[in-house]
Parts: structure tokens; sequence; C-alpha cells
């Protein structure tokens, strides 16, 4: 053990001695967890937290338009704009905003849109009213079918955007449509001298139906999960712990090229225990590297006004994880340094297959958002085993207990790349030469 | 006759090679000898050491080490070998003590005996003063001293040396000359390999010569000397025996 521990040493002198592989392994994970946090918040926020400028021409000034502002009104995400520099909104103007990029989303009630829907309401409460016996008639003509409301959208906007918005607004007609056919039968039973009709409005009568999103776990409630910090601070920090193949991989290839391998191999019954240091001590680094990135998420970021990062009722958890992901990457790493002869060999494929295996493993766009063919590649990669294990800690509220099957897979690869380095080294043909 | 080393019709061919680099090779070193090996590019000397250190496997023939048969995971025999490489196989980037406190733990030395040995060895080949320097802040005959000390902390009773002194200034060499003769004095064998035949002519009292993976001579400098018609020093042995042809 004292052979081990002497390397663990060793290794320590040496990385202190070297600020260029220091500032690889903790300055670029926090530089891209900065940059990458801040440059995704956006996308992020897309339907939860921004506001969007909404323009909006109302030819209606009816009720039906008054219902569709006040909803979006209420639902915080949408500032709507009636006029621009003074100049109340038309048609011509609404689409030239748009067509400049300006605004997101227009929209224009056309004229009587609300005369048409009251007709509607007026037709059917007459049915009704005839239907039950009720007698007694509202106004009501022919319908004009001229009441669709007209939504135009900036070209670059997205597909998703776009449904939600058409969604939002079928919800407020239906609202407003619902509210006066019970008006109106309202109304007609008041007509008849019902003293039964309904006391209370429309939204007292439906206030407790609707959709409201409830967390999986208690202890997740009030937590504004899904966010730019909580993809990036783990993913960047899991990329960040793979890039130790770098280090490792230039430090094992350069022992052997100057020679100093040579001299642990001469000595008997050392390989193994110094292996075993190694593999201890970048192990370690990685587990600091994966904990600096947390605190970076925690106290750093909500600094630079994104969100704070949310570690889960059963943080210790991810103790265990961070040290499968560091194992994983550290014998990664040592794969690398042994397979390959030459520095100008190893590190550029380190490098790439790191971006890659990152890139396949969800680190860059979260695995829900990739193709399903994707997803299934996903599962196969290291990176994803770890970002899922985090996630499970942070995002879905689980214990040790729920990612043991990831810790096993991490270390299990950790220790087959290991052994093959091992073996693979000791068939090496080395000299004294 | 006590033998430290014993090479029975050794055979090595590597791959793609188009001739043997040891082709049935026996020789024998005397224990608390001082042996030069001794032969042009390619005459099997490093491929010898490596079979001796247990870095490769012969394809043919045995290899004793005190008496005992070696095999390359032979620790106890391992134990009592010491190998300075021609590469300097220091960490460049530890100080010269750092090296040496875990090169030594390595060896299972406690820590005082590193200290004490590494402190003794330092201010014999003249680095004391340069122990907590890093070592690829040496010069060359620093380095080249520095790696003699790394092979010499477990206080080995066979040191083989593959070109110590390659590179060399006149004064490193001859620190270096004076130690080995010193360490040779305390009753340890040494196996030495140069192309500096007038170093071997100096300091051995045995030379081998081989050539082509072959044995091709094996006697003290003056007895070769005396042997071989025309030679006055060993460099006309060696070219008498060996060629002027040049070796790649």
């Amino acid at each position: 053990m004292k052979k081990t521990i002497a390397t663990i040493l060793k290794e320590w002198i040496l990385l202190k001695r070297d600020l260029g592989g220091i500032a690889l392994l903790f300055l670029m994970p926090v530089m891209l967890i900065i940059v990458m946090a801040l440059v995704q918040d956006a996308p992020f926020k897309d339907y939860q937290e921004l506001k969007f400028d909404l323009l909006l021409v109302n030819n209606d000034k009816g009720r039906l338009s008054e219902d569709i502002i006040q909803g979006f009104k209420k639902s915080k995400n949408f500032n709507v704009v009636e006029s621009v520099e003074g100049k109340l909104l038309n048609d011509s103007l609404l689409k030239l905003y748009l067509e400049k990029g300006d605004y997101p989303v227009g929209i224009v009630i056309p004229g009587g849109a609300t005369a048409e829907v009251v007709n509607a309401a007026n037709t059917l409460a007459n049915e009704l009213s005839q239907k039950l016996g009720l007698g007694g008639t509202v106004p009501a003509r022919e319908a004009r079918n001229t009441a669709y409301v007209r939504l135009y959208f900036n070209p670059v906007s997205k597909p998703t955007f776009r449904s939600s918005i058409a969604f939002a607004i079928d919800k407020y007609v239906t609202y407003s449509c619902s509210n006066l056919l019970v008006e109106r039968l309202s109304k007609l039973s008041a007509m008849q001298g019902d003293t039964t009709a309904p006391s209370t409005n429309f939204d007292q009568l439906f206030q407790g139906i609707g959709v409201k999103e409830e967390m999986l776990h208690d202890n997740l409630q009030d937590k504004k999960l899904i966010n730019s910090t909580q993809h990036n601070v783990p993913a960047w920090a899991i990329f960040g712990m793979f890039f130790i193949v770098i280090p490792i991989a230039g430090h094992m290839i350069r022992e052997r090229e100057d020679g100093s391998a040579v001299r642990i191999i001469l000595i008997p019954n050392t390989r193994f225990m110094v292996s075993l240091g190694q593999i201890l001590f970048y192990t370690l680094i990685c587990m600091v590297q994966f904990w600096c990135m947390v605190a970076v998420g925690v106290w750093v970021l909500p600094l630079l006004g994104l969100s704070q990062l949310y570690l889960g009722a059963n943080a210790l958890a991810l103790i265990p994880v961070s040290f499968a992901i560091g194992f994983a990457a550290t014998a990664y790493g040592y794969f690398i340094g042994t397979v390959f002869k030459t520095i100008n060999q190893a590190l550029p494929l380190g490098a790439v297959s790191v971006v890659i295996l990152s890139a396949l493993g969800g680190l860059w766009v979260p695995v829900e958002l990739l193709p399903s063919v994707m997803q299934r590649i996903a599962a196969l990669s290291p990176m994803n085993w770890g970002l899922d294990a985090v996630n499970t800690i942070t995002l879905r509220g689980g214990g040790t207990q729920q990612v043991l099957l990831p810790i096993l897979y991490l270390v299990a690869m950790g220790l087959l790349l290991w052994l093959f380095s091992m073996l693979y080294e000791k068939a090496r043909k080395v000299s004294v030469q | 006759m006590s033998w430290a080393i014993e090479l029975n019709h050794l055979k090595k061919q590597y791959k793609n090679a188009w001739a043997p680099a040891l082709d049935g090779l026996s020789i024998r070193v005397k224990e608390k000898s001082i042996t030069g090996l001794l032969g042009p590019n390619g005459a099997g000397k490093t491929t010898s050491i490596n079979i001796i250190c247990g870095l490769l496997q012969a394809d043919e023939g045995t290899v004793q080490i005190f008496g005992n048969p070696i095999s390359n995971t032979s620790s106890n025999i391992g134990h009592r070998i010491g190998v300075v490489p021609q590469q300097i196989a220091l960490f460049g980037n530890l100080s010269a003590w750092e090296n040496y406190q875990y090169i030594g733990t390595l060896y299972g030395l406690p820590n005082h005996q590193v200290k004490e040995r590494a402190t003794y060895l330092l201010e014999r080949l003249g680095l004391i003063k340069h122990a907590d320097k890093r070592v690829n802040r040496f010069s060359g005959g620093m380095k080249r001293r520095a790696n003699i000390i790394a092979s010499l902390l477990h206080n080995p009773e066979l040191l083989i040396l593959d070109e110590p002194t390659a590179g060399v200034d006149v004064q490193s060499r001859a620190m270096i000359h004076t130690f080995l003769h010193e360490y040779h004095q305390s009753g340890k064998t040494i196996l030495y390999t140069s192309h500096h035949l007038d170093e071997a002519e100096e300091l051995c009292e045995e030379v081998i010569i081989l050539d082509e993976g072959k044995l091709i001579a094996h006697g003290s400098p003056a007895a070769l000397i005396e042997a071989t018609s025309g030679a006055a020093k060993l460099e006309d042995v060696f070219l008498s025996y060996t060629g002027r042809t040049v070796r790649d």
C-alpha cells in the first residue's frame, strides 16, 4: 500500500507543477459551464419563464377579444402590445414588424368576432331551449363563418412555439364561447322566470376543473428544475471529468518516452501498485472537479442571473456517482494512454472521442430532445450513464439505490478498460535503451 | 568459481528482423567482477541486458543470476539487480530528492534508509547541492549521475549499466568511473556496456565482445590485446574481431 500512497503523492506533486494541466482540468469545465449555461438559458426558458411581446390588432373590441387579451395577460408569458412607437397597430404594421423579426408573434382579431360568437351561442341556446321545452328565444341569425382569429409568426419561430400559441388562443376562444353560452342559457331561463338560474359566474363554476402540473416527488415541489443550470452543470462537469483523458494519456506517454516508465517496470512487484495509485489519484481529482463544478452551479451561476443548481434531497448520493464517473473517465484516459504510442496520436483521438461520446450521451442537448435512434445510441455512452445518475438524484428525487445500475455500468467499464490496459502494457516490448 | 550472470545458448529473433538478435549466445560474468559488454550496433548487447533484467524473454536458452534461473516475475532476483538504463529514467518534473524518495519507496525501503542512502550517493556523485532541483533542469552529465543514483538506492549486488557515460563531459565521466570503481571494490558485480573502448579498457577486469548475436571474444583487456597480433589497445582488438564495416 505504501507504493500506492507514494504514487498518489508523486502524481500530486507532478500535477501541482503542471499549471496547464490544472487549467485544463478545472478552468475549462468552469468556463464551459458558465458559457453554455448562459447561452442555453433562453432556449431552456422558452415557454417557461420568458415573457414574449405579442402584437395584437383588435378589430373586434368585444367580449371575445377581451377574453383572449385577459387570457394572455393571466399566463404571465406574454406582454400584449397593441401599439408600437405610439402608433396603433393594424394588419400591415403587424406583418411588417414580424417580418423585420422585432416580434415573435402577432394576432389579428377580426371585427365582429364577438358578434359571431354571440350569434352562435344564441343559436345553440335557442335549440337547447326548444328541446328542453323552456320556450322563449334570444336573437340569432345565420352563421357567417368569418370569426377566425388570425395568427402570424416571425418566420424563424420554432414549431413547438407556434403550436403552443395556437393552443393557447384556442383555449381562450373556447372559454369565451362556453362562457357566452352559459350566459345565454341563464338569460333564457330568466326570461321564463326560472329562479334556479345559475347565480355564480362561469369562472367560479369551473374553478376546480382544469389541468395542474404536479411533481413526481413531494421533495421536488415548487422547484423549477428544467433549466439551463440544471442541465449544463452536471453535463459539462462530466465532460470535464472525461477530459482528464488528455492529461492522463499525455502523462503516460511522456513517461514512456522519457524512460521513467522503464524505471517502474525494472522495480519488481511494483507495476500494479503504481497503476492503482495513478487510477486512485486521478479518480480523486475527477471527484474534486465534479464537486467544484457543483459549487459553481450552487454559488457562482446565481450571481450571473442564472438559476441555482438544485442537488435534490439526497445530495450525498452524488458522492458514489462522482466516484463512478471519475473512475470510468480515469480508466478511459489510462486506456488511451496505453494503447497509443505517441502524444500526437493519443491526444487528438482522446479529445475527439470525448466530444463524440458527450454529444451522443446527451451532454450538449438533453437526450429527451434527440431523435429516437439517437436516444438508443445515447444509452451506450458512459457519459449518459453518469448524467442519468446525476439527474436521477437531482431531478427525480432518487437516492443511491436508484442509481446503482449506472454506477455499476461505469465501474464495470472502468475495470474492464483498466484490466485491458494492464495486460496490454505487460505485453508491450520495453527496453532499457 | 561463482557466476553472477550465466547466459546459456540464448536465441532471440525479433519480428520482421532479417537476422536473429541473439544467435545461441552463451556468456558468463564472474561474481564481484567488473565486466564490459562490447559490440558494434546491433550486436545484441541491449537485447542481452533486456533479457537479464526480465524485460524481454528469450526464444530459447536459459538465464541464471547468482545461480538462480530468472523469469520476468522473479522478484527476489530483481531486488538484487540495479539497472541504469541508457535513457534518463527519472521523473523530470520531480527534484532529485523527490525521485529518490519515490523510487526508494517502490523498492520497499524505509524512509530513513532512503534518506541515508540517497544522501551518501548524492555526495559521492557530486549532486548534493542540486538535490532539490528538478531533474529536467540538470545538465546532461548531472542527469546521467542522477540516473545512476536511482539504480543504486537499494544497494544491488549486480549493477548493469547501459552506456552510462554517453554524451557526458570529461569531468562527469571521470566521476562516474571513480564511483563505479569504488562500488566494485565494495564487492559488487558490474556489467557495463559502452562504445568508449578506452573506458572499458581502463575500468573492466574482463570484456565480452559480441557481434551479430554471438560471442566473439572474452577475456581480460590485457590478454585480448596480447592475443591479437598488432593490437596496442582494446580498440584494435575490437576492430580486428568486428571489422571496419559501419553498422546501422
